[in-house]
Protein backbone atom coordinates (compact mmCIF):
# COMPACT_ATOMS: atom_id res chain seq x y z
CA UNK A 1 0.00 0.00 0.00
CA UNK A 2 1.02 3.33 -0.80
CA UNK A 3 1.72 5.70 2.08
CA UNK A 4 2.06 8.54 -0.06
CA UNK A 5 -1.82 10.06 0.82
CA UNK A 6 -1.09 10.69 4.06
CA UNK A 7 0.96 13.03 3.11
CA UNK A 8 -0.05 16.71 1.84
CA UNK A 9 1.70 16.31 -1.47
CA UNK A 10 1.21 19.89 -3.28
CA UNK A 11 1.26 19.05 -7.39
CA UNK A 12 1.58 22.44 -7.86
CA UNK A 13 4.77 22.29 -6.01
CA UNK A 14 5.59 18.59 -7.10
CA UNK A 15 5.78 20.69 -10.56
CA UNK A 16 7.43 23.74 -9.69
CA UNK A 17 4.99 25.60 -11.25
CA UNK A 18 5.78 29.55 -11.58
CA UNK A 19 3.76 32.09 -11.32
CA UNK A 20 2.43 35.02 -13.49
CA UNK A 21 1.64 38.33 -13.71
CA UNK A 22 -1.61 39.26 -15.35
CA UNK A 23 -2.78 42.82 -16.68
CA UNK A 24 -6.59 42.76 -17.46
CA UNK A 25 -7.79 45.32 -19.90
CA UNK A 26 -9.80 48.25 -19.11
CA UNK A 27 -11.27 51.52 -20.89
CA UNK A 28 -9.39 53.97 -18.38
CA UNK A 29 -5.51 53.76 -19.04
CA UNK A 30 -4.24 54.93 -22.54
CA UNK A 31 -2.66 53.13 -24.83
CA UNK A 32 0.70 54.79 -24.94
CA UNK A 33 0.87 54.76 -21.22
CA UNK A 34 0.78 50.81 -20.31
CA UNK A 35 3.21 50.76 -23.19
CA UNK A 36 5.60 53.47 -20.92
CA UNK A 37 4.72 51.54 -17.62
CA UNK A 38 5.45 48.06 -19.30
CA UNK A 39 8.59 49.72 -20.68
CA UNK A 40 9.84 51.30 -17.17
CA UNK A 41 9.14 48.87 -14.55
CA UNK A 42 10.20 45.69 -16.68
CA UNK A 43 12.65 47.10 -19.16
CA UNK A 44 10.80 45.39 -22.01
CA UNK A 45 11.76 46.73 -25.82
CA UNK A 46 9.75 49.12 -27.17
CA UNK A 47 8.41 46.55 -29.77
CA UNK A 48 7.75 43.79 -26.58
CA UNK A 49 6.01 46.50 -24.72
CA UNK A 50 3.50 47.26 -27.52
CA UNK A 51 2.84 43.32 -28.27
CA UNK A 52 1.83 43.05 -24.61
CA UNK A 53 -0.15 45.76 -24.59
CA UNK A 54 -1.50 45.32 -28.22
CA UNK A 55 -2.69 41.28 -25.90
CA UNK A 56 -4.03 43.25 -22.98
CA UNK A 57 -6.52 45.23 -25.10
CA UNK A 58 -7.53 42.57 -28.06
CA UNK A 59 -7.64 39.88 -25.84
CA UNK A 60 -8.47 41.37 -22.41
CA UNK A 61 -5.83 40.63 -20.66
CA UNK A 62 -2.13 39.35 -21.08
CA UNK A 63 0.84 37.48 -18.76
CA UNK A 64 3.37 39.95 -18.70
CA UNK A 65 5.90 38.57 -16.26
CA UNK A 66 6.79 35.03 -14.81
CA UNK A 67 8.89 33.99 -11.57
CA UNK A 68 8.57 33.22 -8.23
CA UNK A 69 5.26 34.23 -5.59
CA UNK A 70 7.32 36.71 -3.82
CA UNK A 71 8.49 38.57 -7.37
CA UNK A 72 4.87 38.09 -8.86
CA UNK A 73 3.40 39.85 -5.74
CA UNK A 74 6.42 42.81 -6.02
CA UNK A 75 5.49 43.22 -9.65
CA UNK A 76 1.72 43.10 -9.36
CA UNK A 77 2.29 45.86 -6.38
CA UNK A 78 4.08 48.44 -8.69
CA UNK A 79 1.87 48.21 -11.88
CA UNK A 80 -0.96 48.78 -9.04
CA UNK A 81 1.18 51.89 -7.78
CA UNK A 82 0.93 53.05 -11.74
CA UNK A 83 -3.12 52.22 -11.76
CA UNK A 84 -3.02 49.29 -13.88
CA UNK A 85 -5.15 46.65 -13.39
CA UNK A 86 -2.89 43.19 -12.35
CA UNK A 87 -3.00 39.70 -10.72
CA UNK A 88 -1.29 37.00 -9.61
CA UNK A 89 -1.79 33.34 -10.67
CA UNK A 90 -0.35 30.01 -11.06
CA UNK A 91 1.04 29.81 -14.63
CA UNK A 92 -1.37 26.68 -15.60
CA UNK A 93 -4.61 29.21 -15.18
CA UNK A 94 -4.10 31.25 -18.04
CA UNK B 1 -4.18 76.40 -22.84
CA UNK B 2 -2.59 73.73 -20.77
CA UNK B 3 0.53 72.29 -21.79
CA UNK B 4 3.52 70.25 -20.84
CA UNK B 5 6.95 71.10 -22.60
CA UNK B 6 10.68 69.86 -21.55
CA UNK B 7 12.63 71.64 -19.56
CA UNK B 8 16.62 71.06 -18.82
CA UNK B 9 15.67 67.59 -16.73
CA UNK B 10 11.96 67.96 -16.05
CA UNK B 11 8.79 69.55 -17.34
CA UNK B 12 7.15 72.56 -17.24
CA UNK B 13 3.29 72.77 -17.16
CA UNK B 14 1.07 75.94 -18.40
CA UNK B 15 -2.37 76.16 -17.22
CA UNK B 16 -5.19 78.47 -17.58
CA UNK B 17 -6.34 79.78 -13.53
CA UNK B 18 -9.40 77.84 -14.21
CA UNK B 19 -7.91 74.50 -14.96
CA UNK B 20 -5.18 74.54 -12.46
CA UNK B 21 -8.56 74.92 -9.97
CA UNK B 22 -10.41 72.42 -11.40
CA UNK B 23 -7.09 70.17 -11.19
CA UNK B 24 -6.07 71.35 -7.38
CA UNK B 25 -9.85 70.80 -6.47
CA UNK B 26 -9.63 67.13 -8.17
CA UNK B 27 -6.46 66.32 -6.64
CA UNK B 28 -7.59 67.26 -2.48
CA UNK B 29 -10.83 65.52 -3.39
CA UNK B 30 -9.01 62.25 -4.20
CA UNK B 31 -6.13 62.69 -1.47
CA UNK B 32 -9.09 63.03 0.91
CA UNK B 33 -10.83 59.57 -0.60
CA UNK B 34 -7.21 57.87 0.22
CA UNK B 35 -7.98 59.36 3.90
CA UNK B 36 -5.04 61.83 3.55
CA UNK B 37 -6.67 65.18 4.71
CA UNK B 38 -4.79 66.91 6.81
CA UNK B 39 -4.25 69.97 4.91
CA UNK B 40 -6.26 73.25 3.88
CA UNK B 41 -8.82 72.54 1.15
CA UNK B 42 -9.31 74.78 -2.11
CA UNK B 43 -12.99 73.86 -2.85
CA UNK B 44 -15.76 73.89 -1.02
CA UNK B 45 -18.32 71.02 -0.56
CA UNK B 46 -20.83 72.64 -3.30
CA UNK B 47 -18.36 72.18 -5.69
CA UNK B 48 -19.75 69.80 -8.75
CA UNK B 49 -16.74 67.64 -8.30
CA UNK B 50 -17.02 67.49 -4.51
CA UNK B 51 -20.46 66.10 -4.51
CA UNK B 52 -19.64 63.56 -7.69
CA UNK B 53 -16.36 62.07 -5.79
CA UNK B 54 -19.35 61.75 -2.79
CA UNK B 55 -17.39 63.86 0.33
CA UNK B 56 -19.61 65.30 2.63
CA UNK B 57 -22.18 62.40 2.35
CA UNK B 58 -20.53 59.46 3.59
CA UNK B 59 -16.84 58.64 5.19
CA UNK B 60 -15.02 56.67 2.46
CA UNK B 61 -14.43 52.96 3.09
CA UNK B 62 -13.06 50.32 1.17
CA UNK B 63 -15.89 49.15 -0.56
CA UNK B 64 -16.08 52.42 -2.05
CA UNK B 65 -15.39 51.41 -5.70
CA UNK B 66 -12.97 54.65 -6.32
CA UNK B 67 -10.66 53.19 -3.70
CA UNK B 68 -11.23 49.35 -5.12
CA UNK B 69 -10.17 50.64 -8.49
CA UNK B 70 -6.89 52.37 -7.26
CA UNK B 71 -6.43 49.51 -4.97
CA UNK B 72 -7.25 46.81 -6.78
CA UNK B 73 -7.09 42.98 -5.25
CA UNK B 74 -4.09 41.20 -6.23
CA UNK B 75 -5.55 37.76 -6.31
CA UNK B 76 -8.68 36.04 -7.57
CA UNK B 77 -9.17 34.29 -4.13
CA UNK B 78 -10.16 36.71 -1.21
CA UNK B 79 -8.13 35.24 1.34
CA UNK B 80 -4.93 35.88 -0.54
CA UNK B 81 -5.79 39.05 -1.62
CA UNK B 82 -7.07 40.17 2.15
CA UNK B 83 -3.56 38.62 3.21
CA UNK B 84 -1.74 40.57 0.15
CA UNK B 85 -3.69 43.75 1.11
CA UNK B 86 -2.85 43.48 4.41
CA UNK B 87 0.89 44.23 3.82
CA UNK B 88 0.98 46.15 0.69
CA UNK B 89 -2.26 48.54 0.84
CA UNK B 90 -0.70 50.90 3.30
CA UNK B 91 2.78 51.25 1.32
CA UNK B 92 0.10 51.90 -2.25
CA UNK B 93 -2.22 54.51 -0.67
CA UNK B 94 0.66 56.76 1.52
CA UNK B 95 2.66 56.35 -2.63
CA UNK B 96 -0.17 57.77 -4.32
CA UNK B 97 -1.05 60.22 -1.46
CA UNK B 98 2.42 61.39 -1.87
CA UNK B 99 2.72 61.61 -5.97
CA UNK B 100 -0.97 63.84 -5.13
CA UNK B 101 0.51 66.08 -2.36
CA UNK B 102 3.65 66.59 -4.85
CA UNK B 103 0.99 67.95 -7.72
CA UNK B 104 -0.87 69.85 -5.25
CA UNK B 105 1.88 71.76 -4.30
CA UNK B 106 2.92 72.29 -7.61
CA UNK B 107 -0.45 73.58 -8.33
CA UNK B 108 -0.45 75.86 -5.71
CA UNK B 109 1.94 77.56 -6.92
CA UNK B 110 -0.41 79.06 -9.70
CA UNK B 111 -3.87 79.00 -7.72
CA UNK B 112 -2.67 80.82 -4.59
CA UNK B 113 0.43 83.05 -6.03
CA UNK B 114 -1.35 84.72 -9.12
CA UNK B 115 -4.73 83.46 -8.49
CA UNK B 116 -5.54 86.53 -6.41
CA UNK B 117 -4.32 88.71 -9.45
CA UNK B 118 -7.69 89.35 -11.59
CA UNK B 119 -5.27 91.02 -14.71
CA UNK B 120 -3.85 87.05 -14.40
CA UNK B 121 -5.08 84.32 -16.15
CA UNK B 122 -2.99 81.62 -16.22
CA UNK B 123 0.82 80.29 -15.53
CA UNK B 124 3.16 77.78 -15.46
CA UNK B 125 4.70 75.63 -13.22
CA UNK B 126 8.29 74.03 -13.53
CA UNK B 127 11.01 71.55 -12.68
CA UNK B 128 8.53 68.66 -12.60
CA UNK B 129 8.64 65.51 -11.96
CA UNK B 130 6.69 63.72 -15.17
CA UNK B 131 6.87 60.32 -13.56
CA UNK B 132 4.58 61.76 -10.67
CA UNK B 133 2.68 63.83 -12.45
CA UNK B 134 1.65 60.80 -14.83
CA UNK B 135 1.16 58.36 -12.31
CA UNK B 136 -1.12 61.63 -10.22
CA UNK B 137 -3.28 62.34 -13.61
CA UNK B 138 -3.80 58.86 -14.57
CA UNK B 139 -5.13 57.88 -10.68
CA UNK B 140 -7.00 61.28 -11.12
CA UNK B 141 -8.71 59.94 -14.13
CA UNK B 142 -9.10 56.80 -13.14
CA UNK B 143 -11.07 57.71 -9.74
CA UNK B 144 -13.82 59.92 -12.12
CA UNK B 145 -14.02 56.95 -14.60
CA UNK B 146 -15.68 54.96 -12.13
CA UNK B 147 -17.66 57.47 -10.73
CA UNK B 148 -18.63 58.55 -14.34
CA UNK B 149 -19.09 54.88 -15.61
CA UNK B 150 -16.43 55.48 -18.47
CA UNK B 151 -16.65 52.31 -21.00
CA UNK B 152 -14.89 52.09 -24.53
CA UNK B 153 -17.28 54.19 -26.27
CA UNK B 154 -18.02 56.76 -23.96
CA UNK B 155 -16.27 59.90 -25.82
CA UNK B 156 -18.60 58.97 -29.09
CA UNK B 157 -21.19 59.42 -25.88
CA UNK B 158 -20.03 62.40 -24.98
CA UNK B 159 -19.93 64.07 -28.04
CA UNK B 160 -23.83 63.25 -28.49
CA UNK B 161 -24.64 64.74 -24.94
CA UNK B 162 -26.26 68.23 -25.47
CA UNK B 163 -24.82 71.35 -24.25
CA UNK B 164 -26.91 71.94 -21.86
CA UNK B 165 -26.75 68.44 -20.19
CA UNK B 166 -25.21 68.82 -16.42
CA UNK B 167 -23.32 66.10 -17.34
CA UNK B 168 -21.13 67.19 -20.47
CA UNK B 169 -18.91 69.48 -18.09
CA UNK B 170 -17.57 66.99 -15.66
CA UNK B 171 -17.03 64.38 -19.20
CA UNK B 172 -15.17 67.02 -20.61
CA UNK B 173 -12.75 67.21 -17.78
CA UNK B 174 -12.00 63.37 -17.49
CA UNK B 175 -11.84 63.56 -21.23
CA UNK B 176 -9.32 66.83 -21.10
CA UNK B 177 -7.20 64.61 -18.37
CA UNK B 178 -6.39 62.12 -20.56
CA UNK B 179 -5.44 64.93 -23.43
CA UNK B 180 -3.07 65.75 -20.57
CA UNK B 181 -2.04 62.89 -19.80
CA UNK B 182 -1.11 61.79 -23.59
CA UNK B 183 0.35 65.70 -23.77
CA UNK B 184 2.75 64.32 -20.83
CA UNK B 185 3.45 61.09 -22.63
CA UNK B 186 4.23 62.54 -26.00
CA UNK B 187 6.98 65.52 -24.30
CA UNK B 188 8.54 62.76 -22.46
CA UNK B 189 9.30 60.12 -24.77
CA UNK B 190 10.28 62.86 -27.32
Amino acid sequence: MSTLTDTELNLDQLLDRPWVTVVWDDPVNLMTYVTYVFIKLFDFTPERAHELMMQVHNEGRAAVTTGSREEMERDVQRLHEHGLWATLQRDDKI
Amino acid sequence: MSNFSRMGDGFALDLTLDEAHILINLVEQLLELLGDSNFEHHYTNDDPFAQLMGLGAEIATPEDPVLLRLLPNAYADPEASADFRRYTEPTLRRHKSEGLRSIRTELALIVDEIGGDESNTGGRVEELDGDVWLVALNDLRLALSVRLNIEADSFEKFELLPDEDPQKAVYAVYFWLGWLQENLLTAMIS
